[in-house]
């Protein structure tokens, strides 16, 4: 299942990107480039491993939260990535703002049924500036990335995914993808990604630079009818969120129809306040969330 | 022969939707250059073939081998000569060659295979695992014993295996430790593959030998047997103990937050219903108790090693703080000899750290007890994947690994042999 990946580059030195016009320059001197954790103790625990482990860390969920970002602006289920490797960045944290975090990175594509994964053309590559805002979800993303499949057949495949949802009986009687064994059965991998494209903006709204969310199950599923052509998926999930272990179900009712903007609308049952992050809220987005401000 | 067994292996984890292969066929493809792979990738990609790619490319000129159903034998063909991509039939009919594997490896049944046919490659119930724990321990008489070390909430026995080839004196010993979050079934699964593998391999490895001849291991695979069983009948995704929690709607306690070391700290919660509540005190949950004693009264650990899921890290000490722990270069050199060694299986990469600053804060942790208590070889494991599949990992998966983590584990109670203290 896991593909063979080239040897990590030694972690990125020094700043990435082109020099900051002069005057962002006095704006970039307010964050301080800081090396010691915000829970560190006395001067004598500063140490080279923490230092790295907090930036590897940092960039990390950098990186995870522009590809969730990004994944859902691409709109596109058959066009899913994950990330592969961190190779370069910086953060920089100040106190009183948050924390911004330059990232390079290469990822692959999440449809694990992706045959002849090796060699350097499906690697894509991506580079974001991402800030977090302290410990307040819905990060601001700026990513570009370099393109992975041909967007020719980008399109098929969004539109063959597309069918097989059409062709699908209302209403569906799913129980759990994957099932308790971790396998999903190829005729409901369509269900699959869609849900997971879905949970992108979730995810990417909830994460925080100390919260990181994973998507580890949907258990249930109902596609409704719509009068035009679009698929009207509603759907629970269960994230899983790492620092505090909690697994959150999620209700997501999205709207999708291929080349066009996704649509998405949740709730998520925020049951435990988790210990570390203050202020976590309930992400609930009442009216549909369109895509035409971004 | 082995060839035959290694396409076996290949089908085993590959194919998915069906189950029989009469007439199908595999072709060898030589692809030279990038335009013959995107020429392939066409044929491959095309949903109507229904076309396996069984071995892809690395670099050009190494061959693709693809499997090819019958039904679509000339299809496929016609394209392969119009583009002008040589090939060869390396297998006329696939399911012929399955019929006389599966004959060959039933006449071959070596000491692997458990004569109640226990299939490592899948997930199992409590039941069935100390099952098979009884049955190493009848199939090795000699090396390997299944000790009830005490019991969980719900009174379900807590066993360990343990192989030990000298009987008397408490010898240096290796724990073990898996399945302490009942949800990582993978850590269980590659438990009871790793027991098997012990015994197996003693007098066969030189390097399992050897420890062996100087050293005890001990072997949890069920650390958590309330919470396996309570993830195999009510939620999959359940992590703590099931023990009460008298006044509170929620049940258990997060084990690995329970131990007495900086107890209720960092990285821990007070409330019952948090999955990382460390419950009313230190050593409240019976089934961490119940470990504790044992290690106490044996007094002659010197490696502890957890085993969990996910994310790929190799951890050591501390995750109660970020303070350095006096071994942490020791323990860092070796985590990453050993991470290496697991990477040289399947490329799985592993990140290697402390606990505190490589995954989070975490109080009352079994490995930071241990190595408070003189246990200087203490790590937390956490095996496959890094979020793809999570806690649900593929069954295909259990196999390779325990493969791979085997080599790490090797490489750790091997630098423990050379290093006793």
């Amino acid at each position: 299942m896991q593909p063979r990946r080239p040897p990590p580059p030694a972690p990125g030195s020094g700043p990435w990107g082109p020099r900051p016009a002069a005057p962002l320059i006095a704006l970039l001197l307010l964050l301080v480039p800081v090396v010691a954790a915000a829970e560190s103790e006395s001067a004598e625990d500063r140490g080279q491993p923490q230092d790295a482990g907090l930036q590897r860390r940092l960039l990390q969920q950098a990186a995870r939260a522009a590809l969730h970002f990004f994944n859902f602006r691409a709109g596109s289920p058959s066009a899913l990535r994950v990330l592969a490797q961190v190779q370069k960045g910086r953060a920089w944290i100040n106190p009183k703002e948050g924390c911004k975090v330059d990232v390079v990175f290469s990822t692959e594509r999440y449809n694990l049924e992706s045959l002849l994964q090796e060699g350097e053309g499906h690697l894509g590559k991506c580079s974001a500036r991402v800030l977090f805002k302290n410990q307040k979800p819905r990060p601001a993303v700026n990513v570009t990335c370099t393109r992975l499949i041909e967007k020719k057949k980008r399109q098929q495949e969004d539109y063959l995914l597309y069918k097989q949802m059409k062709q699908l009986k209302n209403p569906l009687e799913i129980v759990s993808i994957p099932d308790n064994h971790g396998h999903i059965d190829p005729s409901l991998r369509p269900i699959w990604d869609l849900a997971f494209l879905g949970s992108s903006y979730v995810m990417w709204e909830m994460t925080t630079q100390f919260s990181r969310y994973y998507l580890a199950q949907l258990t249930s599923v109902r596609q409704w009818k719509t009068n035009d052509d679009t698929i009207d998926f509603d759907y629970t999930v269960l994230l899983h969120e790492l620092s505090t272990q909690e697994i959150i179900p999620c209700r997501i009712h999205l709207v999708w129809y291929p080349g066009k903007p996704l649509k998405v609308k949740y709730h998520c049952q925020e049951l435990q306040t988790p210990e570390e992050a203050s202020g976590t809220e309930e992400g609930s987005a009442v009216a549909p969330t369109e895509l035409s401000n971004f | 022969m082995r060839w035959i067994l290694f396409i076996g292996a290949l089908i085993g984890s590959s194919i998915c939707s069906r189950e029989k292969f009469f007439g199908d066929q595999v072709f060898r493809i030589n692809v030279r250059n990038g335009d013959e792979i995107s020429k392939l990738s066409q044929l491959v990609n095309s949903n109507n073939l229904k076309l396996n790619v069984w071995k892809s490319p690395s670099t050009f000129n190494r061959p693709v081998d693809v499997l090819v159903p019958s039904v679509s034998l000339q299809p496929v063909k016609s394209f392969l000569t119009s583009q002008g991509l040589e090939y060869e039939v390396t297998i006329e009919d696939l399911q012929t060659l399955l019929d006389n594997e599966d004959e060959e490896m039933r006449q071959n049944e070596g000491q692997e295979r458990s004569s109640n046919n226990f299939n490592y490659g899948a997930y199992h119930s409590l039941e069935a695992i100390y099952h098979e724990m009884d049955n190493i321990a009848s199939d090795f008489p000699d090396l390997a014993s299944r000790v009830k070390i005490g019991h969980s909430f719900e009174n379900r026995p807590m066993y360990v295996l343990k192989f030990s080839t000298e009987e008397g004196v408490p010898r240096p010993a290796i724990w073990l430790n898996a399945g302490i979050h009942s949800r990582e079934w993978i850590s269980q699964a590659t438990a009871i593959w790793t027991a098997r593998k012990i015994a197996s391999d003693y007098q066969r490895d030189p390097a399992i030998t050897s420890i062996l001849e100087k050293m005890d291991i001990f072997l949890l695979p069920v650390a958590n047997p309330d919470g396996y069983v309570y993830t195999q009948t009510q939620n999959r995704l359940w992590r703590k103990t099931r023990s009460l929690n008298p006044g509170s709607p929620c049940f258990g306690a997060d084990p690995n937050r329970n131990w007495n070391a900086s107890f209720a700290g960092k990285g821990a919660s007070d409330d019952p219903c948090s999955e990382v509540y460390h419950g009313p005190h230190a050593n409240s949950e019976v089934e961490v108790k119940s470990v504790v004693d044992f290690i106490q009264k044996h007094g002659n650990f010197k490696c502890f090693i957890d085993l969990h899921s996910y994310s790929q890290l190799m951890m050591y000490p501390y995750g109660y703080t970020a303070k350095k722990a006096p071994d942490a270069e020791e323990l860092d050199k070796l985590a990453r000899r050993a991470a290496k060694a697991l990477a040289s299986v399947s490329g799985t990469e592993y990140q290697v750290g402390p606990t505190c600053t490589t995954v989070y804060p975490a109080s009352g942790s079994s490995i930071d007890w241990a190595y408070d208590n003189g246990i200087k070889f203490a790590f937390t494991l956490e095996l496959r994947d890094t979020g793809t599949y999570g806690f649900l990992l593929p069954a295909n998966q259990i196999i390779p690994t325990a493969e791979e983590t085997w080599l790490g584990l090797k490489t750790i109670m091997e630098h423990v042999r050379d290093n006793l203290y």
